[in-house]
């Protein structure tokens, strides 16, 4: 059995959502800008194609981020090679729809992917199960979507972006942490659209200027939420919320949260409502998914770096499929100690996010 | 306790009033006297985090909650330690945000005229009139 729990998938041009749209949201994205609505993207390139070069045939035009793969390349390349068992499915460019200015908008795109989604994967293809995109920057909007599909068995829980004008802990985002905690769906922070649009700087530092560094630094946003959903107690309030961080890496996060601990035993009375150590919150309440691995020349010095994080129990397989650094099942199951691999492999995915798979089989 | 009974007497008169502390000598010993809602109180100027002295920092009032709502605490109950700012509760020595560290507390109570403070425990010998807020087997 295998769950992975990042695999992305995406239209080939934004006009597939038109179907799914009401007449006006239609007109307005069809009369935008020169030939019809674009998303913003990033200021970086990949050198050499932010796709698998196995998975799509590279065109002579020069026009998107994202290229499209069907489902036909998704099972032959990625369900079927490696027997997943089932694959939550995360958005690539539709991620973009929490960081346009217009939010009016953003909400009604969020509504044509999600449909989009559901009929033309998820209902394809049992093998799959969908993050809700949400609009981000309008979260009275954002829990009206959940409500509106999230209860159906398709969906397995709501995606967030890294990028984003403000940190997810605020109390501007309490609709939305109603919502999910209502029905009882995780929220997946994954990194993406930083320094795009409405999203903040990657870094306090100022703009990168090359890709790798864009690479490298690409979880800052996640951090930032990461520290701001512990701060502002939403696992106090919200006691049925599970939170991921997918694609921010994972050491990381052990020094954020030795940092953070400190700090709150100092800084308490700024937030008593935290009323645990915040690493107590995150055993009972985060997961992290293992793509992109860190790869030190020792492998010991990973497993070192990483067992605070209790990687038994909160680590979860992603593959990032069809990205460039994509992490096969085996090769990262291979780095972690046995007694590890099956909960990382499907077991913690199970019970996260509430499959219809056994976590111990 | 040694056969030497090692005590520091005050007069009342000098007892540190509610928000304050009075720091004497206690054996070579460096013990501050707090008194909170009433009750006298003693802890060991070394703070059990990184050994700062602990009796020099702020006493304040923690701030809690009631629901959604911060409220503050009993009056004049914590200490701050004025390196960390790790809050520690003077009746119990406990440190807020990490109940399993606590302050060494010793026993202090009124006799007659005086306030005795020694390296006792509390609650154990002339102790046993101190704080009524300390819970026994604590120490």
């Amino acid at each position: 059995m295998l769950v992975d729990c990042d695999i992305h998938v995406g239209y080939e041009t934004l006009a597939d959502l038109l179907p799914y749209m009401d007449a006006a949201t239609r007109e307005l994205v069809v009369g935008s800008g020169t030939t019809g609505l674009t998303m913003p993207s990033y200021p970086w390139n990949h050198p050499t194609g932010w796709f698998r070069h196995d998975v799509y045939e590279r065109a002579a035009a020069y026009d998107t981020n994202f290229s499209y793969v069907s489902l036909d390349v998704l099972r032959a390349r990625h369900l079927d090679v490696y027997d997943v068992t089932l694959g939550v499915v995360e958005p690539d460019e539709a991620a973009a729809f929490s960081i346009i200015p217009n939010s009016q908008l953003a909400s009604r795109l969020c509504s044509a992917y999600n449909d989009w989604l559901l009929e033309r994967w998820l209902q394809e293809e049992p093998r799959l199960r969908g993050m809700l995109v949400v609009p981000a920057q309008y979260p009275e909007a954002a829990a009206a979507e959940v409500r509106r599909v999230g209860g159906r068995d398709e969906f397995v829980g709501v995606f967030l972006p890294g990028g984003a004008r403000i940190p997810y802990g605020n109390p501007v985002y309490d609709p939305l942490w109603e919502a999910v905690n209502e029905l009882g769906l995780p929220v997946a922070v994954h990194t993406h659209y930083e320094s795009v649009g409405i999203g903040s700087s990657i870094t306090a530092a100022g703009t990168p200027d090359y890709y790798v560094e864009y690479h490298t630094l690409c979880g800052s946003g996640m951090y930032g939420h990461f520290v701001s959903i512990l701060c502002h107690g939403i696992f106090e309030r919200f006691p049925d919320t599970r939170v991921a961080m997918v694609e921010g890496g994972l050491v990381p996060f052990v020094g954020f949260l030795w940092r953070l601990d400190t700090n709150w035993k100092a800084c308490r009375s700024e937030i008593p409502w935290c009323k645990r150590r915040p690493s107590e919150y995150v055993w009972d309440h985060v997961r992290f998914a293992s793509q992109p691995l860190e790869t030190p020349d020792d492998p010991e010095q990973l497993l070192a770096a990483i067992e605070f994080l209790r990687p038994w129990d909160t680590l979860m397989y992603a593959s990032d499929f069809p990205h460039w650094d994509f992490d096969e099942p085996e090769q990262t199951l291979r780095q972690l100690p046995p007694e590890w691999r099956d909960r990382v492999r499907y077991g913690n995915a199970a019970e996260f996010f509430r499959l219809p798979v056994s976590a111990t089989a | 306790m040694s056969a030497r009974v090692r005590e520091a007497r005050i007069p009342t008169g000098e007892a540190p009033p509610e928000g304050s502390v009075r720091v004497v000598d206690v054996g070579g010993h460096r013990v501050g006297v707090y008194r909170v809602a009433g009750e006298l109180y003693a802890l060991a100027d070394r703070c059990p985090h990184r050994g700062a002295p602990l009796c020099t920092g702020v006493v304040a009032t923690p701030i809690e909650t009631d629901g959604d709502d911060l409220v503050l605490g009993p009056s004049g109950s914590i200490v701050r330690c004025p390196w960390h700012k790790w809050e520690f509760d003077i009746a119990t020595g406990r440190c807020l945000s990490d109940p399993a560290l606590r302050a060494r507390r010793y026993a202090v109570w009124a006799d007659g005229e005086e306030i005795v403070v020694t390296l006792a425990q509390p609650g154990s010998n002339g102790a046993s009139r101190a704080s009524a807020a300390d819970s026994p087997g604590l120490g």
